[in-house]
């Protein structure tokens, strides 16, 4: 029981000493840990081995802040090269997204202004031949349609399909 | 701006790479790539963390994600030291300093030396530990956060850490 407690007090010294290291205990871990620092100082005056441990662990600690690992300076520029193009990159994708956007809005707007132009037109046009509502609707949905219509009776005369995920067209 | 800030992080974040990783080459390739995801992940930094800290935690990410993609069936190779391609190089080299070295001078670098071959024995967990804890200074708890693990066990590993290296620190000593 005596040495079980006996090896506790020392596993705990050793980890407070392994935590704190010489120098780098922060205010905060100071204040928190000042009876455990009180209690490490009174185990050390009378512990040899921990003792021993401690200015092996000050000396490792050391040893590791002087093991020199810097960059060079061609990684570094090489770095910011690479850093700048992709920024460019990244700028003309901004730039590029944009423009879409814009475009999208623009093309958006017009659609919403023509087709109530068109409806209006078309619901004129009805009411000057004296067709029933229902005809000049159909007629205006048939207009609206057209386009894609021709467009896709085409691309299926000419054979041809979407593009595949490599870029040629199958056909 | 990012040039002043690889400018002054680059040993720093270099430092910490070939420490984690435990090899110079794709400690500076993972150090090429940490700029790049800094630049277009810029706008994720939350400024109530220090910037080191999550500078860090984007190379952290991209060496496992660099391990993912080697080996998928397991994230321990780098824990464990298994990404190793070449073994015989040794990532901590100790460059001699090319100054009439003085005795204390000397027997540090020698030290370091010792150190350095022992942390290439160490799991990258308490590499990474011992590096933050002692070479960067930060707090246990800010560690913990990087790491995403517990604070007992930053503890335990900057503890067992520093005892692994203890022989090798007694290897220098004779």
């Amino acid at each position: 029981m005596k040495i079980n407690a006996k090896n506790n007090a020392h596993e705990r010294a050793r980890q407070l000493i392994a935590l704190s290291g010489p120098e780098a205990l922060s205010a905060a871990d100071r204040r928190e840990d000042q009876p455990s620092n009180a209690w490490l100082a009174a185990h050390l005056e009378a512990c040899a081995s921990c003792r021993a441990f401690a200015e092996n662990a000050a000396e490792t600690i050391r040893g590791l802040r002087s093991i020199p690992i810097a960059a060079e300076r061609s990684l570094v520029s090489t770095t910011q090269m690479r850093v700048r193009r992709r920024a460019l990159e990244l700028q003309r994708h901004r730039e590029r997204l944009w423009m879409v956007s814009v475009s999208c809005t623009a093309v958006t707007l017009c659609a919403l202004l023509s087709t109530v132009a068109l409806w209006r037109g078309f619901e004129w046009l009805g009411a000057r031949a004296h067709l029933a509502s229902s005809v000049w609707q159909v007629a205006f949905l048939v207009f609206c349609v057209m386009p894609a219509l021709v467009a896709a009776i085409l691309l299926l005369a000419k054979d041809t399909h979407l593009p595949d995920h490599t870029g040629s067209y199958q056909g | 701006m990012l040039d002043r800030l690889i400018d002054q992080y680059q040993h720093r974040l270099l430092r910490y790479l070939v420490y984690l990783t435990g090899r110079r080459e794709l400690a500076e390739d993972l150090f090429q790539e940490t700029w790049i995801r800094v630049l277009e992940r810029g706008h994720q930094f939350n400024d109530k963390y220090a910037f080191s800290t999550w500078l860090f935690s984007v190379a952290r990410n991209l060496a496992i994600d660099h391990l993912r993609r080697k080996q998928p069936a397991s994230l321990d190779g780098l824990m464990n030291g298994k990404d190793n391609d070449n073994n015989d190089a040794a990532p901590f080299d100790v460059p001699a300093t090319g100054r009439p070295s003085a005795f204390d001078l000397t027997l540090q670098r020698e030290q370091g030396e010792h150190i350095a071959a022992g942390m290439q024995h160490l799991p990258a967990e308490y590499r990474e530990a011992l590096m933050l804890r002692f070479q960067e200074g930060m707090s246990l708890e800010e560690i913990a956060s990087l790491a995403r693990v517990p604070l007992g066990t930053v503890k335990s590993r900057i503890y067992r850490g520093l005892s692994a290296l203890e022989p090798w620190l007694k290897g220098a000593q004779l």
